[in-house]
């Protein structure tokens, strides 16, 4: 997995790429950046899976636990082009509910705008 | 004497209907007559040949009856079928008396072998006048009538021989041994005038269309064709062994007999009116047998031990003599000839003809006529034969001959125990089942639970994605997803959300489902949504959502805690969240309740079955709270038989858990519900004994308690004797039809309880094809059900059974019931 950050306006925007599982743990994880940024004061996350092959129950972890620091420090965090087939896990597990899925980055970043 | 009165005195004897008295009667007297004339000829026969040859030559004679029979069978069976069967009768009955005359003609002429001759003649007398009375007995009558009226007709035979041995007692000595056969034409006369107003009275176009389509049939087969019959049937081949068996014992020992007499008795005519006493005691033994033991053995202990008398008898009697001294020879004889005797007159006789019932008439008619015709001679051969070699080549003494009728008593009790359990099965193959239990075949055919979710995904794709969602992966990981299915699940999918769901099923692009490796996908999809939720911080970041979403109002708050409700249930059961479906259980809306219901029967915690009991009464999801309560399956049991017997809980609740304990299925399950069985008032009778029912038919390894099925048994037929009892009394007034037809039905769900309940101690398929064909099957059918019932249900029950479903008229049935109302109160079960 790798994951490469990056800022457009005040929106930290990480790009995933490859695989997220559990046996890829590298030492750095998502969910750590995603503080790393909050600690920084961004409070607004884009979550963009436009290049992510594999995501595994872990990832969602990932995930869910980022979004809960970013809600718990009244930040926002969204998330862009998932596939279908997470789309469908995520469904299955109400968390369309929770999370802000939008299918591509520029509408994600017109809802933080929005806001 | 009036009708009515007349039906009152038979009523006393038989059980016989007003329309039966005629013909009854005329048989009776046919059968009183014809064995009148043979205890006449017996015993001139006896005395005779004793007299004029000795004892030493009766297996000669034997062997020659054996032998010439198998003619005069063949020339019967063929005239029974070419002639008219009142025509035959008559014929016959001439041609006899016209004998009897040339024989007291030839006796003066002291010519020896004439006793021969007239031994194997009487022979032939007996056997054909009696068989073609039977002939009779089937033509006129149908199985269960023959069984009621079988006793009264035996009697009049037995009547009848006790009347023929008086006259050959009182006569012999007055008249001479030979003279003697002068009674017998007045006695036989009379018996074709019988024949006749038979004839005329139960003239039937049809019966006689078909009896002479079986006779052309019949007229073309001879001994070959009826053994083949009797060879492809295994019941009509043990019947024969049977007979074979008895007649071979029946010979040894009236050869014992005979010989003991002639050491005896020296004077001829003191031999006969010796012989005449002899036969009288015998037929009045015979016959109090008959009249007080064998309708009471036969319904009190059924036809194995009613067969079983006569072979044990005879092995007891037989080892006697092994120990009694010469001296005491005669007593012996009278005692083992009387004993034998009385019982083939009687039980044997009896049962032999219940034997035949089973059978379909056109075999039976010529399976009948063989075995009593040619195989009863056969067996009279072989018996023959071995006396012949006993006594010629290894000079047996009567000591020895009593070995061998032990071991054929011993292959007697054997054929027995054989032939009783084929004809039970007999018996059932005459019934069929009328129709197939609905719910079983239902759940056999359609699966209900998956239709119900696939009603469900289609549903709740017009109203939430994230529902369908859930039902989908539901139906996928079912393994349900053919493509007809795939489909109509994705017709008119107009949410773009939705068509994301629809690649799942291959229509719409992208490809999630592989073709070759679908098992693999649903296993990986399940468990990651199963890693997801097991997460810490999905249950976290749920917890929050859930309640704000618990408090929704609207139509979107609806939706959303339909969601939640059925994401709960997707959840491990021991999920801290979980409990938030505590308070989804006593949601406002149907709907959610729903899903809430479902979910608490996946999560199967304890803390929701309170609620779940309690919405068995809501009208919207009291299905949906049963099949929850089913999933917890064994652990709940008692909790529900607590709310089943507390009368203080709802009605409707308790109605509903016997059908929860019957899907639970198991031992414990069915333990708890006949338990209930004891109480004498139940407001959920009904559906605990339908409940039992169900399992009896779903799950045969489950084990039923007998004794509460008993006593339950016979307290709802005590409940339709007294029904019946009303009814009779208010059938007189009009007004009160309703109040009749009420009872009616209130009966006939009573006896289909009965049934429901006899089938958890018996086979249920027997039990059920009885019931069905009582409730609309055929006159035949409904005969043959009772007599199965007869067969397998033990005594106390079928006592008191049959008065409800015998064949009989409402006041017929009134006064039975009446009747067994005292016996019902005294049953008893260990």
């Amino acid at each position: 997995m790798k994951i490469n950050s990056r800022k457009q306006n005040d929106i930290i925007i990480f790009d995933i790429e490859g695989e997220i599982r559990r046996s890829d743990i590298s030492d750095v994880t998502l969910h750590q950046l995603v503080k790393d940024q909050l600690d920084s004061g961004n409070k607004k996350i884009l979550l963009n899976f436009d290049k992510v092959e594999f995501i595994d129950s872990f990832g969602v972890g990932e995930i869910l636990a980022s979004y809960i620091s970013t809600h718990n420090l009244g930040g926002q965090l969204k998330i862009a082009k998932i596939s279908q087939k997470l789309y469908l896990v995520f469904q299955v597990t109400m968390l369309t509910k929770v999370l802000d899925i939008h299918d591509n980055e520029e509408i994600a970043l017109t809802a933080f705008l929005e806001q | 004497m009036t009708k009515n009165t007349l039906h009152k005195t038979l009523l006393r004897l038989v059980d016989i209907k007003p329309g039966e008295i005629p013909n009854a009667l005329l048989m009776f007297f046919y059968f009183f007559l014809i064995t009148c004339s043979v205890y006449i000829i017996k015993p001139v026969k006896i005395s005779n040949f004793l007299e004029s040859l000795n004892a030493e030559h009766l297996p000669f004679a034997y062997l020659i009856t054996a032998i010439l029979i198998g003619f005069v069978v063949s020339l019967n069976t063929k005239l029974l079928h070419a002639m008219k069967r009142n025509v035959y009768i008559s014929l016959s009955l001439v041609f006899f008396i016209s004998n009897i005359v040339l024989f007291w003609f030839f006796f003066h002429w002291e010519w020896n072998w004439l006793s021969m001759i007239y031994w194997v003649w009487c022979d032939i007398f007996t056997i054909t006048t009696v068989t073609q009375f039977w002939i009779l007995v089937n033509d006129i009558y149908h199985p269960r009538q023959a069984r009621r009226l079988i006793g009264f007709l035996v009697s009049g035979g037995l009547l009848g021989g006790i009347a023929g041995s008086l006259l050959a007692r009182f006569f012999a000595q007055v008249l001479g041994t030979t003279d003697l056969l002068l009674i017998c034409p007045f006695l036989l006369f009379p018996c074709i005038l019988i024949v006749s107003i038979l004839h005329r009275q139960t003239q039937d176009p049809l019966d006689d269309k078909k009896r002479k389509t079986t006779s052309t049939e019949a007229s073309k087969t001879g001994y070959i064709e009826s053994f083949g019959i009797i060879k492809k049937s295994r019941y009509l081949l043990i019947l024969s062994a049977i007979m074979t068996t008895a007649i071979i014992i029946t010979t040894m020992v009236d050869f014992q007999f005979n010989s003991v007499i002639e050491l005896a008795l020296v004077d001829q005519d003191e031999r006969t009116a010796f012989l005449g006493t002899f036969f009288t005691g015998l037929l009045v033994f015979s016959y109090l047998v008959h009249v007080f033991l064998t309708n009471r053995i036969l319904k009190n202990f059924g036809m194995r031990l009613a067969l079983s008398i006569a072979p044990l008898f005879l092995l007891t009697a037989s080892i006697a003599i092994l120990f009694i001294p010469a001296s005491f020879f005669l007593i012996w004889a009278i005692a083992i000839k009387g004993g034998e005797k009385s019982l083939a007159h009687s039980l044997n006789q009896s049962v032999r003809e219940l034997l035949y019932i089973p059978i379909a008439p056109e075999i039976k008619y010529k399976a009948k006529v063989f075995i009593d015709m040619f195989v009863n001679k056969f067996a009279k051969g072989i018996a023959a034969s071995i006396l012949l070699v006993c006594i010629f080549i290894f000079h047996f003494s009567l000591e020895h001959i009593s070995l061998i009728v032990i071991g054929f008593s011993l292959l007697w009790i054997f054929l027995n125990r054989w032939i009783t359990r084929e004809y039970v099965g007999n018996v059932k193959r005459n019934l069929k089942i009328k129709w197939q239990d609905a719910d079983k075949f239902i759940s056999e055919t359609v699966d209900i639970d998956m239709t119900k979710l696939v009603f469900d995904t289609l549903q709740s794709k017009d109203r939430s994605s994230v529902l369908y969602a859930m039902n989908l992966f539901d139906l996928i990981k079912r393994e349900k997803m053919s493509p007809e299915l795939s489909s109509i699940i994705a017709h008119k999918s107009d949410q773009i959300q939705a068509c994301a769901m629809d690649s799942l099923l291959e229509l719409d692009g992208e490809l999630l489902l592989p073709k070759d490796d679908d098992t693999l996908y649903r296993e990986d999809l399940s468990t990651q949504i199963q890693e997801i939720m097991s997460q810490d911080v999905y249950q976290q970041v749920l917890k929050e959502q859930l309640d704000k979403i618990v408090d929704e109002k609207g139509e979107e708050g609806e939706v959303s805690r339909m969601e939640a409700a059925k994401v709960l249930g997707m959840m491990e059961s021991s999920s801290p969240v979980a409990s938030e479906l505590n308070k989804l259980l006593k949601d406002k809306s149907p709907d959610v309740l729903r899903y809430a219901i479902e979910s608490a029967g996946r999560l199967k915690r304890r803390e929701f079955v309170p609620r779940l009991i309690a919405h068995l009464s809501t009208p919207r999801v009291d299905s949906i709270s049963s099949k929850a309560l089913v999933a917890y399956g064994n652990k709940i049991t008692g909790i529900l038989k607590d709310y089943l017997s507390d009368p203080d809980v709802n009605l409707q609740t308790r109605r509903a858990i016997p059908d929860i304990l019957e899907q639970v299925g198991t031992q414990r399950a069915t333990d708890l519900l006949a338990s209930e069985l004891k109480k004498k008032e139940n407001d959920v009778e009904t559906e605990i004994i339908e409940a039992l029912y169900k399992m009896r038919t779903r799950y045969p390894q489950i084990q039923f308690p007998q004794k509460p099925v008993f006593e339950k048994t016979i307290q709802i037929i005590k409940r339709c004797y007294f029904v019946l009892l009303e009814m009779h009394d208010l059938m007189t007034d009009q007004r009160k039809d309703n109040l009749v037809s009420d009872m009616e039905k209130n009966l006939a769900r009573s006896l289909k309880h009965i049934f429901e309940l006899l089938s958890l101690v018996y086979t249920p398929d027997d039990i059920i094809k009885a019931y069905q064909n009582i409730c609309t099957g055929t006159k035949k059918s409904i005969d043959y059900s009772i007599e199965l019932l007869d067969n397998i249900l033990q005594r106390e029950v079928k006592e008191v059974l049959l008065p409800l479903i015998d064949d009989i008229s409402f006041e017929d049935r009134v006064r039975k019931c009446k009747k067994m109302i005292k016996p019902l109160e005294k049953v008893k079960f260990s």
